[in-house]
């Protein structure tokens, strides 16, 4: 497991925010899970964009 | 096997304005499509034929995919046939305007990104202490007024017009002006609304209006694109103004159109949504002691008055390639009329959807659109109602309706226009 801090993502389309801390309930994705072992073909729930369309957010 | 063709009897009112100004009528025609004729063709007198998609997940997949369903190549609003001529006439496009939601892409998202980045959340939030301050004034104006108001004229109308046009640079003083060009654009076919002396009945009137709310807003912006290209300061107008597309300045036509989109759509769905919310608190005062017990709901309440309202009720968009939908088969040229306002109903989506709920968890409603194209303005919207429920709930004793609300007649943007209530302060 990862020692770095949880981070958020953000996407460039919509502007939603992915809280790793969070996680996405109602997406069945677990508070905790990085961004990157989220499933390549997820879609922001917000606006349908491609998970490539996410950006780290500058803390 | 040819398309569904729903019955001209059942789907005419849906091309006529007047009857978006009666909720129940809107509602009651839409549920039976949804049930009867969920995704059918129209074949109305006057029209080219269209698609009607009632159905939330529909509408997200053509939305979704814009390189199959482009938005201009056709009138991105429902059109008869002689408006789409005219329109043709007067710009040599299928519209007057060519604001960001009549782009395909990459022109679209070139064009977006100017300002994408003022409108992300992060940014939207610093904004919160104007926002706030806007808030306290204008409910300090309506109490000194009351307590009977507008809600809709007093408060619902200038409120987010203020917000967003300060954000623009726009003085104060131009802001009626705005106002009126806002709602000559929007409903041009409402009576009390509309362009003074037009007839919204004929269709070369409406073409005008529209060609006339380009042009005073292109008389208006072109003086002020140049003294913020020359003296650019923090405002959005300078932003748009020396906004870049591929290293170019941007055509003059998506560049007024860019500003009209800010000054109009910027505010006008804020409005009808804020007007709807207070409209919803006035029939039903145990929300509104719901909110004051427990303020950690007025998010969750915002997002259901966008839901309820849906003041975006429509867009059209023109299929690119042949495409089975739910089974039907769409032709390359099909045009589809998107019934944002039925899908924010849907059954198959929204338990219960004809409850207000401001508990209402998930509410993935489609009020801010999907796909690229989803509103460049929502974390501004949902701020600024967010902070006026916050300010104006807690003072409120009581409200209730003082007489008859109006909705404006209107089949695109569409929300009250006359909100009377009455109120007890604490």
């Amino acid at each position: 497991m990862s020692d770095q801090p949880l981070r958020q993502w953000q996407c460039t389309v919509c502007g939603e925010i992915y809280d790793e801390a969070l996680g996405l309930p109602e997406s069945g994705i677990a508070p905790g899970t990085r961004f990157e072992d989220i499933p390549d073909d997820w879609i922001c729930i917000s606006c349908g964009a491609v998970k490539s369309s996410y950006m780290l957010m500058e803390v | 096997m040819s398309a569904p063709l729903i019955p001209v009897e059942l789907i005419a009112p849906a091309f006529n304005p007047a009857t978006f100004g009666q909720r129940g009528v809107v509602h009651d025609l839409f549920t039976r499509l949804r049930r009867d004729y969920p995704l059918a063709k129209a074949e109305v007198p006057g029209f080219d034929p269209h698609w009607i998609v009632t159905k939330y997940n529909d509408l997200r997949e053509i939305t979704r995919q814009d390189n199959l369903f482009h938005n201009a190549d056709r009138s991105k609003t429902l059109a008869s046939q002689i408006a789409e001529q005219m329109m043709r006439q007067y710009s040599g496009m299928p519209t007057i305007f060519k604001t960001l939601v009549h782009m395909d892409e990459p022109e679209h998202m070139d064009h977006r990104a100017v300002t994408q980045p003022l409108f992300y959340p992060q940014n939207v939030v610093k904004l919160q202490d104007d926002i706030r301050a806007t808030a306290r004034r204008y409910i300090a104006q309506m109490f000194d007024k009351g307590p009977e108001v507008d809600f809709a004229g007093d408060v619902a109308f200038p409120y987010p017009a203020e917000v967003v046009l300060t954000l623009l640079g726009v003085p104060k003083e131009d802001h009626g002006l705005m106002l009126d060009l806002t709602h000559w654009l929007f409903t041009y076919a409402d009576p009390d609304l509309g362009r003074p002396g037009s007839d919204p009945t004929n269709p070369e009137e409406i073409i005008k209006t529209w060609d006339i709310v380009y042009s005073k807003f292109r008389e208006y912006y072109l003086p002020m694109v140049a003294e913020r290209r020359a003296r650019p300061t923090g405002d959005v107008t300078s932003v748009i103004a020396n906004g870049l597309i591929n290293g170019q300045p941007m055509d003059e036509r998506n560049m007024i159109s860019y500003l009209v989109i800010a000054s109009t759509a910027g505010h006008d769905t804020t409005s009808a949504t804020t007007a709807t919310g207070m409209w919803v608190l006035a029939e039903r005062p145990e929300l509104l002691k719901q909110l004051q017990e427990n303020p950690k709901l007025i998010p969750g309440f915002v997002e259901e008055t966008i839901r309820w309202a849906t003041p975006v009720q429509q867009f059209v968009r023109s299929a690119v390639e042949d495409y089975t939908l739910s089974g039907q088969q769409i032709k390359k040229g099909d045009l589809l009329y998107l019934s944002y306002i039925s899908a924010n109903r849907d059954e198959d989506m929204f338990k219960d959807p004809f409850t207000f709920d401001p508990t209402r968890s998930p509410n993935r409603h489609i009020g801010f659109g999907y796909g690229n194209h989803n509103c460049l303005g929502q974390h501004l919207a949902r701020l600024e109602m967010k902070i006026l429920w916050e300010e104006l709930l807690p003072k409120l004793a009581s409200v209730g309706m003082n007489g008859e609300g109006k909705m404006a007649e209107s089949e695109f943007v569409c929300g009250p226009k006359y909100v009377p209530i009455r109120y007890r302060l604490q």
